[in-house]
């Protein structure tokens, strides 16, 4: 009886988590897209994110926007760098490598990232007011509403990049049929190491937008970064729409799980989900247009 | 102008053959298994098998003696999974649970239900098994990346379940004060006897392994691992055989994790994270697919890095990211594999370099 009381606040917590974990799976979506290879440090990418923007605004300089995009332009160039450094060597190895690849990767950006910044977890002030306002006996920061507008403009972005440019299109192209992009004279390559650049950046721009909530700290990429795997999962692996969709209902489900089961189970939940989704309907809700291909 | 041509390559034969030679002596190498030659088959494992009986005898060192008790526990890990990712090609990032499992089943009986060691020893790997039966049952259907997620998704779980059920497993702090491994009275308290139990128990491990390997059901992972399409045409149980592999892998990683549990005396969650199931995977995929011997090579050089980079505190794990990234990158197909081949190719590349440069070819 108590639990079901709080049920709309949990729902709106969920929802504001939803929506970043839409970014992340967003971020391996696109990836996956350009070359259906899956990079497990999406989730340092958003650690980064948070963790640059309040080191530049402590250390560099006062103005949140410039923290912010000087944050974001260097989270993209560690994108860049990893893509050149890590995925491009590899790109003709079988498939398990770069996965194991980025995984090393992901040690090494959350590792380094704790040695030079500290491992002491890490908080943005909010982007506008710390005072909570009530909406239908729900209360809601301010900043959810940041998330929630961000997201909303970003997918709007990534949408109009993916289906109204030429671009876009010639990343779908190189994923969904490489030698057919390679004949119209698509660069499979450059289309990868723009697909990272485009991941790197919206992963960042979710670190800065979660970090006045929850508190960043150099280890908790990893986690976050599987939540979004899971949401993409769950959604329709390789579908923005289902990334989307997975994220707002792992968030909510998540939520939710808090109010009829100890809080310490909750990261137990989303990988229940996880095992849920692939045995029952390994497609996701949507579909996806990459399980029954030859290569799944 | 021909006989000189010889002479200098006979002279620069020496260069390369002979360290070439005692590579080849000592880097195992995954053609092996298709071409059999018992003589210096039996030659290599013999000089393997010497220098594992004498070595902490003569290099007496408690540290070395430690490191290699460690990296004998990693190698029967590898060894299990060697199996289900060497040789049927399935991909596993959660086996460090089955290793938790075993290790838990072991602090657990041997603590707080006053079981001999040696008897807890003998059901830990039943009980990982049959968590690897329950759990492998649904998620084998899955191919590829989708099976990688879905193990590395049991493995989060796991390390929920231990850290959560604080009455059982201890929570975070885990459990201390487990007794050393013992066989009717006679206890394995110094390294030097820890080395010889984990080394032997390895021993039989392997022995089993490279039979199996070489029986029916080891030609079946392989045939699996090439095209599970065509394996079931030529009348071979895919389901069956991938949930056999993947409970003998299982298996193991409870032998190990017994092991583990009674010889370092404790059993916490942190011991069994992701981290150790990536760890395993890059032994299994640098020591070579479809090798038994690599992974053992492998988990030494590997739990011997990480021991010498521990003393660069901080910097320890950044390095450790990108030597596993390199070493990935230049050794895809594994350190030992075609080593030989590879070596003579890169020398006759370089000396065939120089004389054309030299304008004579």
């Amino acid at each position: 009886m108590d639990s079901w009381t709080y049920l709309p606040q949990l729902l709106a917590s969920g929802i504001t988590v939803g929506a970043i974990y839409a970014l992340v799976a967003l971020g391996f979506v696109t990836i996956t897209r350009a070359s259906q290879i899956i990079n497990f440090a999406q989730g340092e990418f958003v650690m980064l994110g948070g963790v640059l923007t309040f080191f530049l605004l402590k250390d560099l300089t006062p103005s949140y926007l410039l923290a912010a995009s000087m944050a974001i332009g260097i989270v993209v160039m560690v994108g860049f760098l990893m893509y050149l450094s890590v995925i491009y060597p590899l790109r003709k190895a079988p498939m398990l490598i770069p996965l194991i690849a980025t995984l090393g990767a992901s040690i090494f950006l959350s590792n380094t990232s704790g040695f030079l910044f500290g491992t002491l977890p890490k908080a943005l002030p909010p982007f506008s007011g710390q005072q909570p306002f009530q909406i239908f006996g729900v209360s809601l920061l301010p900043q959810s509403l940041w998330v929630l507008g961000a997201t909303f403009l970003l997918l709007v972005l990534l949408y109009l990049l993916s289906h109204r440019t030429l671009l876009g299109k010639a990343m779908e192209a190189s994923s969904t049929d490489p030698l057919g992009a390679d004949l119209v004279g698509i660069s499979r390559n450059r289309m990868v190491f723009l697909a990272f650049g485009v991941s790197a950046g919206t992963g960042a721009i979710a670190g800065i937008l979660i970090t006045p909530i929850f508190f960043t700290s150099y280890n908790s990429g990893t986690i976050l970064g599987l939540k979004g795997f899971i949401a993409a999962v769950l959604g329709g692996w390789g579908k923005n729409t289902g990334a989307i969709l997975g994220g707002f209902a792992l968030g909510i489900l998540e939520a939710l799980s808090v109010a009829f089961i100890p809080a310490g189970y909750k990261d137990g939940v989303a990988f229940a989900i996880l095992l849920l989704i692939l045995y029952f309907r390994p497609k996701g809700i949507l579909g996806s247009p990459f399980v029954d291909s030859r290569r799944w | 102008m021909v006989d000189s041509d010889k002479k200098q390559f006979r002279k620069r034969d020496f260069l390369y053959v002979i360290p070439l030679w005692l590579l080849s002596l000592i880097v195992p190498d995954a053609d092996d298994l298709y071409s059999f030659r018992s003589k210096e088959f039996k030659r290599r494992e013999l000089f393997y098998l010497g220098a594992l009986l004498f070595v902490p005898l003569i290099w007496r060192d408690p540290h070395f003696h430690h490191l290699m008790v460690l990296a004998g526990i990693y190698a029967i890990l590898a060894l299990g999974l060697s199996l289900f990712l060497g040789y049927a090609g399935q991909i596993s990032l959660g086996h460090a649970a089955f290793f938790g499992i075993g290790a838990y089943t072991t602090a657990i009986l041997t603590t707080r239900y006053g079981f001999p060691p040696f008897l807890a020893f003998l059901i830990s790997p039943f009980v990982a098994a049959v968590a690897a039966y329950l759990i492998g049952r649904p998620i084998l259907k899955l191919k590829g990346y989708f099976l990688a997620i879905a193990t590395l998704g049991f493995g989060e779980i796991f390390q929920v379940i231990v850290r959560e059920s604080t009455v059982l497993t201890g929570g975070v702090i885990g459990i201390f004060d487990i007794p050393f491994f013992s066989i009717g009275g006679f206890s394995f308290d110094t390294y030097l006897k820890q080395y010889y139990l984990t080394w032997g128990v390895l021993l039989g491990l392997f022995l089993y392994s490279k039979n199996l390997v070489r029986s029916k059901m080891g030609r079946a992972f392989l045939a699996v691992a090439a095209s599970e399409e065509a394996a079931s045409t030529i009348g071979i149980n895919v389901a069956r055989t991938k949930l056999g592999v993947f409970v003998i892998g299982a298996a193991f990683a409870g032998f190990a994790g017994s092991l583990f549990a009674s010889i370092m005396s404790i059993a916490n969650p942190e011991a069994f994270s992701l981290n150790l199931s990536i760890l395993i995977v890059i032994m299994v995929i640098l020591g070579g697919m479809g090798n038994l011997y690599g992974p053992i090579f492998i988990s030494i050089l590997l739990t011997w890095l990480i021991d010498i980079l521990g003393k660069y505190q901080a910097w320890s794990l950044p390095i450790y990211g990108v030597i596993l990234i390199l070493l990935l990158i230049f050794f895809p197909d594994g350190i030992g594999t075609r080593l030989g081949i590879r070596l003579i190719y890169l020398i006759s590349y370089w000396s065939k370099k120089k004389r054309r440069d030299e304008g004579k070819v």
